[in-house]
């Protein structure tokens, strides 16, 4: 009996030591890294991924924020919303996790955007341009760090109404981004300049493997200039047969993807020159101290040259710790609080995260693709800055769409 | 928006070539799919995926190479690769598998595709791949004032030679007649002493090889990236479904009816071009639900 009461009082000692040795060790805080990473769209969302998992990698070895570090867990979403969902809820009951970042998928960001609301968890949506995720469903736990439909449309709108052309073609990929961008850009640009036209527009399914024939009839249509709203990887054969029918020598357009790395390199020396595009990044613009040494930690550590995604995954890894360095404790609500309006400093210059809407307020770079003795595949020339303020969604019309 | 101002009769004839050209390579691709749903009578998903390894390999092959003589390499390697590794996959696998039922052959099929899949991701990686067509065949001409594709001319020389080797192959060669009479009669063929397990790994491997074929043609002018496999399977079943099952003349005219009814739909009602070629698929199964050539089935 008594050499009984003994082992329980010993396991009772080594229980509560087990117990009491937790809390003083540092919390690690987890983060749930959420998006498709495989398929097509993960040319994009690996850049996301590895640029913040690099920066974290540094505040961790620097011995994170007041000796918390931090702890990464990834999940493939493949592309689907519902195995997204049930991630996400994994992720957060599960493996508890304080934030999730991600999200290539409009749809599932949206999802999500509702989800993290009602669980009371941040999310950051890193590459889903969905207007409606800083507009009318954002909420106190969503945050997009890439820029939106909306300011796409802006920006394409500042750019071309600027140029003489009246009367316009729209084509694109027949799905929530295309029709986003396509509208956004059309709404700006006939506000901007009302006389514009429309003659026609054409939609393809995503993954239309022939833009030929979608050429040959925007061609006998002879609009002054056409709007292309694809994205992904339909960028690459539509910018192959634009080259293939001397489409872009005929009819100017503009592709808000074109000028992009992720969608340039591909094509390599036969790319089309002349092509406007938008991009919130590229490895060589701007050509700044801080952009070189990203460009070249980056190439380091994964040995290939940054594309837009890098940029978003640094800006959201900046976000988060200095916002843990501003809020001083770990807690979601004060996280919040800190994190609004904070401005980081990033390869671009400063990026400021904006209190009333949550959106990451970035510059966008408008430029014609261009052949380059430098590289192998086309670059962005004549490259124009359009500021956060000019593209940046109107504030008015969000409270009015949220008030809904 | 006045839509009838720029269909001219140009115009139509321009869509009605490139049309045709997508005619090439959907018939390049059904006929393989066809031939196998015929003879062997598996529903082969995975045929997509061996259209995807073709495009990738000719992409790996003319990269390596180089220049011009890289790609006709390629074009040339990329069908024989593919066509030798579904032979590896019939006799290593498929052929133990032909007494099964129905369902397990489907279901292997689609097995085989998810791991073809996640192959490519393996050697190729996540990146899209793209490959210039050799200079010869770059740019276009002008055709009644529209631009015409030099590349696309190349694929309607292509069609036609595909189509007559095959048929030649199908009809004039022994083995030709051996894997026809087989579609009809398995065992009566097995009873006049033929080794039907190796038709079948001759007509599986040449199905497969016109995959390769196709993802070799198309490598140029698309995207070589994953997910090209979804794409082509779909329209490759509902050409061969159309067409009549396992007939390849039947493919053929599916085709064409999913290149043209595509490419002149894009002209006439370009914001709907999407739902054209099934409308006319749709409208074939309502009035010849077996298809519109005589099935083997």
């Amino acid at each position: 009996m008594k050499r009984k009461l003994w082992l329980l009082l010993a396991l009772t000692a080594a229980v509560g030591l087990a117990l009491g040795a937790g809390p003083a060790l540092a919390k690690t805080i987890k983060i749930g890294l959420i998006d498709c990473y495989s398929g097509p769209p993960s040319t994009y969302t690996n850049d996301v991924r590895d640029a913040f998992k690099l920066q974290m990698d540094k505040v961790n070895a620097k011995g994170g924020i007041w000796g918390n570090k931090f702890e990464i867990v990834t999940r493939d979403t493949k592309f689907k919303v519902d195995l997204g969902l049930s991630q996400a809820k994994e992720l957060i009951m599960r493996e508890q996790v304080s934030m999730l970042v991600g999200t290539i998928n409009s749809a599932l960001a949206l999802a999500l955007a509702d989800l993290c609301q009602r669980e009371k968890i941040p999310f950051f949506a890193t590459f889903s341009k969905s207007a409606k995720i800083s507009g009318e469903k954002g909420n106190r736990y969503v945050f997009q760090i890439t820029e939106n439909t909306s300011m796409i449309g802006k920006a394409a709108a500042a750019g071309l109404a600027k140029k003489p052309y009246v009367k316009y073609w729209i084509a694109g990929d027949d799905y929530e981004y295309g029709h986003a961008v396509a509208e956004g850009v059309w709404n700006n640009l006939k506000k901007l300049k009302p006389e514009v036209r429309l003659l026609g527009q054409s939609w393809w399914k995503v993954g239309e493997p022939d833009f030929t024939p979608y050429i040959t009839a925007i061609l006998s249509a002879k609009p002054d200039a056409v709007i292309v709203a694809t994205g992904g990887r339909d960028c690459v054969p539509f910018l192959k047969a634009a080259q293939a029918t001397g489409f872009n020598k005929k009819v100017p357009f503009y592709m808000h993807t074109a000028t992009e790395l992720a969608t340039l390199r591909p094509v390599g020396k036969h790319a089309p020159e002349g092509v406007l595009g938008t991009s919130n990044y590229f490895f060589y613009h701007p050509d700044s101290a801080a952009n070189i040494a990203f460009v070249k930690e980056f190439k380091d550590a994964f040995g290939r040259l940054p594309t837009v995604g890098a940029l978003y995954g640094y800006i959201t890894a900046e976000l988060v710790t200095q916002a843990y360095q501003k809020a001083k404790v770990i807690d979601t609500e004060k996280f919040i609080d800190a994190i609004e309006g904070l401005t980081v400093q990033t390869p671009v210059g400063p990026v400021q995260l904006r209190a009333e809407d949550h959106q990451a307020l970035l510059p966008m770079y408008m430029g014609v693709t261009k052949k380059s003795p430098k590289y192998d595949f086309l670059v962005a020339d004549g490259i124009v800055t359009i500021s956060p303020q000019e593209a940046a969604p109107d504030l008015e019309e969000i409270k009015k769409a949220r008030g809904k | 928006m006045d839509l009838a101002s720029h269909i001219t009769l140009a115009a139509l004839g321009q869509q009605l070539l490139v049309g045709l050209s997508r005619t090439t390579i959907l018939f390049i691709v059904s006929s393989g799919l066809s031939l196998i749903l015929g003879v062997l009578r598996i529903p082969n998903v995975s045929h997509g995926s061996l259209y995807m390894i073709g495009a990738f390999v000719t992409y790996s092959v003319a990269t390596l190479i180089g220049g011009q003589t890289g790609f006709w390499v390629a074009l040339a390697a990329a069908p024989v690769v593919v066509g030798l590794f579904s032979l590896a996959v019939e006799r290593g696998i498929f052929c133990h598998l032909y007494e099964r039922e129905h369902l397990m052959l489907l279901l292997f099929t689609f097995s085989l595709m998810l791991v073809l899949g996640d192959l490519v991701k393996l050697i190729w990686g996540s990146d899209y791949r793209s490959l210039s067509a050799p200079p010869m065949l770059q740019g276009s001409f002008s055709l009644a004032g529209m631009p015409f594709p030099r590349y696309n001319l190349f694929l309607l020389m292509i069609g036609p030679l595909v189509a007559l080797g095959l048929w030649a192959l199908t009809n004039k060669t022994k083995i030709g007649k051996i894997a026809r009479a087989a579609a009809v009669d398995r065992e009566m063929v097995a009873a006049m002493g033929i080794n039907v397990s190796w038709v079948f790994a001759f007509v599986f491997c040449l199905g497969c090889l016109m995959a390769g074929l196709g993802g070799a043609l198309v490598a140029p002018t698309q995207n070589i990236t994953q997910g090209m496999d979804h794409t082509i399977i779909m329209e490759a079943f509902l050409i061969v479904i159309i067409g009549g099952l396992g007939n390849m003349w039947g493919a053929l005219l599916g085709a064409a009816i999913f290149g043209i009814t595509d490419s002149i739909g894009i002209l006439v009602w370009p914001q709907f071009a999407i739902v054209f070629p099934y409308v006319a698929v749709t409208i074939v199964l309502i009035f010849r639900p077996k298809g519109l050539l005589k099935s083997t089935w």
